[in-house]
């Protein structure tokens, strides 16, 4: 009876499983042209990796893009980096005061250059995920038909230039041939045991010697960048997750010791 | 010393009737001795509930409610205010979980009878309370003003738009302008901190004044007041202090496990709890990609969608949300749990189950033909679980109840 009914109930979610299943379709996903987004994986914890994203963000970026829910002062004792330091290297402004916010250092009518105001970027790694900046970032590609030259298989249409155009080097899209998969799921070959090829656009790659870092550094500096903004989307998110250590094995105790004490009380109308 | 605070209590006592009340309501007051696991979840709304007022009053100090200045106070309060982060996402994480136990608290009572004689009131109560939630929860999910803030209030205000000959001037007056405003934001403000959260209060001490009255319910519908000990108290009952309290204690310390991994490691429920939207200041003038409410108003928004006509979708809404407080005059069955009700009333409710979550799934994703479809099919497998009732729950065999839990 114990057992028919359980089994029962495995079938009832089976079915349920499903009737979900069946009803996902799939969507055209936020890295358009660029298909599935790189995926990113942050690591707060590195706080060399945040400060070279900050040294890169301040000196590309914050020109055009303020961070103006963030303070000065916090970002130079989150990142580890002393205040003396910091204010010399990295803020080019004199007046600023370390409880400023981070208004960026565009006029306002700038808007007029590159036909919209160039967005406050605090929160564009909670907005848009931290994934979607790691592939835009390297997805520009050469465009003569666009304004700057430039277009993006992330963000088709970009009203911004690739700024990091000397690092990466002119990055173009070209057709590759690939091998065949077989529906066996090993690549396809023909009656003389050789692999069949099938020419694919749209890969990016760079020409080679244009850039002044590799592939891999560039890559590299990327990551620093995307990993400084995540912090910057939410500077508490790292002591966030320690805390909640603390927090879930206290109400993990918690509930082993109501239960035991449930346990307890239990007896007296249940013996 | 003792002496001294025995005559206090006993000075205070003759004047406030505490020991009464306390015999009344926790240390007398009868729960049947066998439940489940569903009838935690009303103890649990009102963990959420206290959380959400307590986190609720230290989000109004250095929230602001002004256009210019709401979205940044969030994040002065997620940055600058110390351990503001905890309080923010202890309320956006609270305002998810009231839901998600609140459904599954009603969904408890569609499945063991909750709302059968003499618990009607109980049940209109609570559904009362379920209204008040979502025009809370709406109110709230505004004062952020983020661009699903915006986006959302601009849908869900023009509903009243779709009432014939007042619609246009009704649209108007709860908007307080001609387009969403700081003027909506405040008096949005005012209705979500004050006014609302009064309603709730009262109607939750309502909720249970009238509970206690008729006592709380069983899987097995068993009636425990048929059988009395000498002293009138039910045989198949205990005392709500200490047992209950101890039951409810472990199922909150569950609970509050669950609460803090989302609320410290999943704050955002994988965009559902907070929208990646949100985290983008309102604007006017660019409409979101794609314009989804929070999940817990999901199957509600997909049935708006599902019908074409504005003033009938609105109807269809409100419908779904109405019906809910006449099941206890639908429902003709003899018994009350599912457990002894008949086979149609079990498929009733399973495929009741399964449209509303099917129904929630497509609020939350875009329109395809197909979903188009499946919408249309579950807002009608929706209703018909309540129109039918009256015919199912009658003529079905149902089973011998037990005299005794």
């Amino acid at each position: 009876m114990m057992q028919q009914k359980l089994i029962l109930k495995i079938n009832y979610l089976i079915f349920l499983l499903f009737f979900f299943s069946a009803i996902q379709a799939a969507e055209g996903g936020p890295c358009k042209d660029y298909g599935e987004c790189d995926k990113f994986k942050y690591s707060l914890n590195d706080i060399e990796s945040l400060q070279r994203g900050a040294s890169t963000y301040i000196n590309y970026c914050y020109g055009c893009h303020s961070l103006k829910y963030s303070r000065w002062g916090r970002v130079a004792k989150d990142l580890q980096i002393p205040e003396d330091i910091f204010f010399e290297n990295l803020v080019f402004d004199n007046s600023i005061k370390p409880g400023d916010l981070m208004v960026g250092a565009m006029p306002s009518e700038s808007a007029d250059w590159f036909g919209v105001m160039p967005p406050d970027l605090t929160l564009v790694s909670r907005y848009k995920g931290d994934d979607w900046i790691y592939s835009y970032l390297r997805a520009y590609y050469e465009d003569s038909s666009k304004q700057y030259g430039v277009n993006n298989l992330v963000y088709p249409g970009t009203a911004m230039p690739n700024v990091l155009l000397t690092l990466q080097g002119n990055q173009k899209l070209v057709c590759k041939d690939i091998p065949i998969i077989a529906s066996n799921g090993g690549e396809q070959r023909d009656n003389n045991g050789d692999t069949v090829y099938k020419e694919k656009c749209g890969f990016l790659e760079v020409e080679e010697g244009t850039g002044e870092l590799s592939k891999k550094e560039f890559d590299n500096l990327i990551y620093d960048l995307t990993n400084f903004l995540v912090y910057v989307g939410e500077p508490i998110k790292a002591t966030r997750e320690r805390i909640g250590w603390y927090v879930v094995f206290y109400f993990l105790i918690f509930t082993a010791l109501s239960l035991l004490l449930y346990r307890e009380f239990h007896k007296d109308y249940n013996s | 010393m003792s002496e001294i605070a025995g005559k206090l209590f006993t000075w205070v006592n003759t004047r406030l009737p505490i020991a009464n009340t306390f015999e009344r309501h926790l240390s007398k007051h009868p729960v049947p001795s066998k439940v489940n696991f569903w009838y935690l979840f009303g103890a649990l709304a009102a963990v959420t509930l206290i959380i959400q007022i307590v986190t609720g009053i230290w989000l109004i100090m250095p929230y602001s409610n002004t256009e210019e200045q709401a979205f940044s106070s969030i994040e002065y309060i997620m940055r600058d205010v110390d351990y503001g982060w905890v309080i923010r996402y202890m309320h956006t994480t609270g305002a998810s979980l009231f839901f998600a136990v609140v459904y599954l608290h009603m969904f408890r009572g569609l499945l063991y009878g909750s709302y059968q004689k003499p618990k009607e009131l109980v049940w209109i109560f609570g559904c009362t309370i379920y209204l008040a939630m979502m025009a809370e929860g709406f109110l709230g999910y505004v004062l952020p003003y983020g661009q699903m803030s915006y986006w959302g209030a601009q849908v869900i205000i023009s509903l009243f738009g779709a009432i014939p000959y007042i619609g246009e001037s009704l649209e108007l007056w709860v908007r307080g302008d001609y387009y969403i405003s700081g003027i909506t934001v405040s008096r949005f403000f005012a209705l979500h901190v004050v006014a609302l959260p009064l309603v709730l209060i009262a109607l939750v001490f309502l909720h249970l004044v009238a509970l206690h009255e008729v006592g709380a319910g069983n899987p097995e519908g068993v009636d425990i007041e048929e059988y009395l000990d000498d002293d009138g108290v039910p045989l198949d009952s205990v005392p709500f202090f200490p047992y209950k309290v101890l039951n409810a204690l472990v199922a909150i310390g569950v609970f509050m496990t669950v609460f803090s991994i989302i609320m410290f490691f999943f704050p955002e429920g994988g965009g559902y709890f907070i929208e990646m939207a949100n985290f983008q200041e309102a604007n006017p003038l660019v409409t979101p990609d794609h314009i989804a409410p929070v999940w817990y108003y999901a199957p509600f928004y997909t049935m708006l969608r599902a019908i074409p006509d504005p003033l009938g979708g609105l109807i269809v809404m409100a419908a779904a949300v109405a019906i809910f407080f006449v099941v206890p005059w639908l429902d003709k069955s003899k018994v009350a749990s599912i457990r002894y009700k008949g086979i149609y009333s079990k498929i009733a409710i399973t495929l009741f189950g399964v449209s509303f979550l099917t129904l929630g799934y497509l609020g939350t994703v875009g329109v395809t033909e197909i979903r188009k479809t499946m919408s249309v099919v579950c807002t009608i497998i929706y209703f018909s679980y309540f129109l039918l009732m009256p015919i199912y729950t009658k003529y079905e065999n149902t089973l011998e109840v037990p005299k005794r839990l």
